[in-house]
């Protein structure tokens, strides 16, 4: 009954929000919610090409949110998803414009080297934290500059495709392509990758010696390191894993939808996950769900926008009021219940 | 040379200030026992409300005042999750950032109907000096008052063990209220400075992580005003330096420069470990 209770009221609170601060928002830009909500839901949903590219939002904020729920089940509250998305996305579109390989090989080296790019920029902030004890909150949202200012420089200089107009690898090949999953859509199988790593992440947690410490080191750290286990090789490891995650997710982006690399390639995702991966509960299959509905947001915004004249931003407003909300609320759970999120 | 070095050097004290204000938002706070997390976006709020109201009054002195406010009133609502809502202060925070970034990128598209920059507004002008002496007049205030005065004294007491201010008959969320309030007020103060003091507008993430510079200040400054003030000045130091650096000296990658004053906070944050220890009750809600 409490895990029901925890699983519905929860998104369910958070959604009957995020109706009413929408409608405010509209109301204040001086549209009826009404009109706002059906240039929304039009643009998000009315028809095959809108459906597309709300599940390319979708599967953009999955990744990163699943990263962001890994590092935070152990305690590790992951601000840098940004950052580690956007070197996993640098690291496939370089070596993409680089390698000569048959197309699945080259497609599966892409997508590890996204995955080793993003774990690379987790692993700092985890070994900073290890080792001397950094706060990784600062660490991890440092990095996201540091990324950020690396990445623009090699790709304006040393990366540069050479037909590129701006800051811009070269083109993939397209037999570097991630497939279509929808014809005549941008959406790749990016997204069926997403949901099958959600789902492998919520067997790692709910079944496995290394959820299990993940969840030990993150609820009772001194607890846990009295039965034995090593909580900075945890603290490194889930940060690099949470980095990986993102950073697969900036690869996907690469070679699924961009087919190239550019510093624009994220408009706040690593950020927007962070409410995405909270609404999900920490639970990744809720966390699917989540981004569905943050994708529909996403995706609507622009047209929500664009007919019904409400900023877009409005979008990122609603977004800082659940996280700030889902913050009481996920804390009293916690206390009344004995501890377990 | 000489030349380079005095520029060097006022750029530095230009480039510490908004840092300080928001470092010592972040000193008061944690002194209270609440983590702000949510500095950055008060920085934000402060520097947006700023330029609005120094465009709609012609007034940037009214403008430097609405901006201390709209920092104060971020800084009431994470005081208020904070406090009476036992919320996670670090989630809580979060929240406060994106509502700030994202609020401000509405405003200005409702407001001056063009996103990305607000207009060119009415700025401090000379009063900018003034702003930068009193960065250190309040470091050093700031000081006295924690270290001298009961109220001071209540306040580190929160920070420490809020159990043992409620057992000599204060309230410590009223205290850790008024302190995060003022920790608001002085990033928001910071985030002026940025918009109305050092430029005349507004432009979305013109705040560029200073308020987590700002955080790493105040660990480096072991949660002391006078430490993080210094610290503020050291990684003031790295971002004057990048500037300089880059008008001098023709083959450095410039971009990769831009992340210099990111990497001094990122090693600064490595290179305290065992030396600092945190307020007892910091981010525990009471």
């Amino acid at each position: 009954m409490n895990a029901l209770r925890r699983g519905l009221i929860g998104p369910a609170g958070a959604v009957a929000l995020l109706l009413v601060l929408m409608s405010l928002a509209m109301i204040v830009a001086g549209t009826s919610p009404i009109e706002g909500f059906s240039a929304l839901i039009l643009g998000a949903l009315g028809g095959r090409e809108q459906i597309g590219e709300t599940l390319v939002s979708a599967t953009a904020l999955l990744f990163p949110a699943l990263g962001i729920c890994l590092a935070f089940r152990a305690g590790l509250f992951n601000i840098g998803a940004e950052g580690q998305l956007l070197v996993g996305a640098l690291f496939a579109g370089a070596l993409g414009a680089a390698i000569t390989l048959p197309g699945p090989i080259g497609i599966v080296v892409l997508l590890c080297a996204g995955a080793v790019g993003g774990g690379a920029w987790g692993a700092i902030a985890g070994w900073m934290k290890a080792r001397f004890g950094a706060n990784e909150i600062i660490a991890t949202l440092m990095l996201n500059f540091v990324a950020a200012a690396f990445a623009l420089e090699l790709v304006s200089g040393p990366l540069k495709g050479p037909l590129a107009a701006g800051a811009e690898t070269a083109w993939l090949d397209p037999k570097y392509w991630l497939p279509q999953l929808l014809p005549d859509t941008r959406l790749s199988i990016a997204l069926l990758l997403g949901i099958a790593l959600a789902a492998g992440l919520q067997w790692v947690f709910a079944r496995t010696v290394f959820g299990y410490d993940l969840r030990a080191s993150g609820e009772a750290p001194e607890a846990a390191r009295r039965s034995g286990i090593d909580i900075g090789r945890l603290t490194w490891l889930a940060l690099m894993l949470s980095g990986a995650i993102a950073g697969l997710g900036g690869a996907t982006l690469v070679t699924g939808e961009l087919h190239r690399f550019n510093t624009q390639i994220s408009p706040g995702y690593g950020f927007t996950a962070i409410a995405v991966a909270l609404v999900g509960d920490l639970q990744p299959l809720w966390i699917c769900l989540a981004a569905f509905g943050f994708g529909i947001l996403e995706s609507g915004g622009l047209a929500m926008q664009a007919s019904a004249q409400v900023p877009k931003d409005a979008i990122h407003v609603i977004e800082g009021l659940i996280i700030f909300v889902l913050a009481a609320r996920r804390f009293v759970a916690t206390r009344v219940e004995g501890g377990s999120p | 040379m000489s030349a380079l070095i005095g520029t060097l050097v006022v750029l530095t004290l230009i480039k510490s200030t908004p840092i300080i204000y928001a470092a010592l938002g972040g000193v008061v706070s944690e002194r209270s026992g609440v983590i702000n997390i949510g500095l950055e976006g008060m920085m934000a709020a402060g520097a947006f409300v700023a330029v609005v109201v120094s465009y709609a009054t012609h007034s940037p002195f009214l403008g430097l005042l609405a901006g201390i406010g709209a920092g104060a009133l971020a800084g009431f609502l994470l005081a208020f999750a904070a406090t009476r809502l036992r919320a996670d202060q670090i989630v809580a925070g979060t929240g406060i950032n994106l509502i700030c970034a994202g609020g401000a990128a509405y405003g200005l598209v409702l407001l001056f109907n063009q996103p990305g920059a607000s207009v060119q507004v009415n700025s401090l002008g000379h009063g900018f000096w003034t702003l930068i002496v009193l960065a250190f007049a309040l470091a050093a205030l700031l000081h006295w008052v924690l270290y001298r005065t009961p109220w001071g004294l209540r306040v580190r007491a929160c920070g420490e063990n809020p159990s043992a201010v409620t057992s000599a008959g204060l309230d410590p969320l009223a205290l850790r209220t008024y302190a995060v309030t003022i920790s608001g007020a002085l990033a928001g103060l910071g985030g002026a400075f940025l918009s109305i003091g050092e430029l005349n507008l507004y432009s979305d993430g013109m705040t560029a992580g200073r308020g987590f510079i700002a955080l790493a200040a105040v660990i480096f400054g072991r949660w002391h005003p006078l430490g993080a003030t210094a610290a503020c000045v050291v990684f003031g130091f790295f971002e004057a330096l990048q500037f300089v650096l880059q008008g001098q000296i023709a083959w450095l990658p410039a971009n990769a420069m831009q992340a210099l004053p990111y990497i001094a906070a990122l090693v600064a944050l490595a290179g305290v470990t065992g030396r600092v220890r945190a307020p007892a009750a910091d981010g525990v809600p009471y």
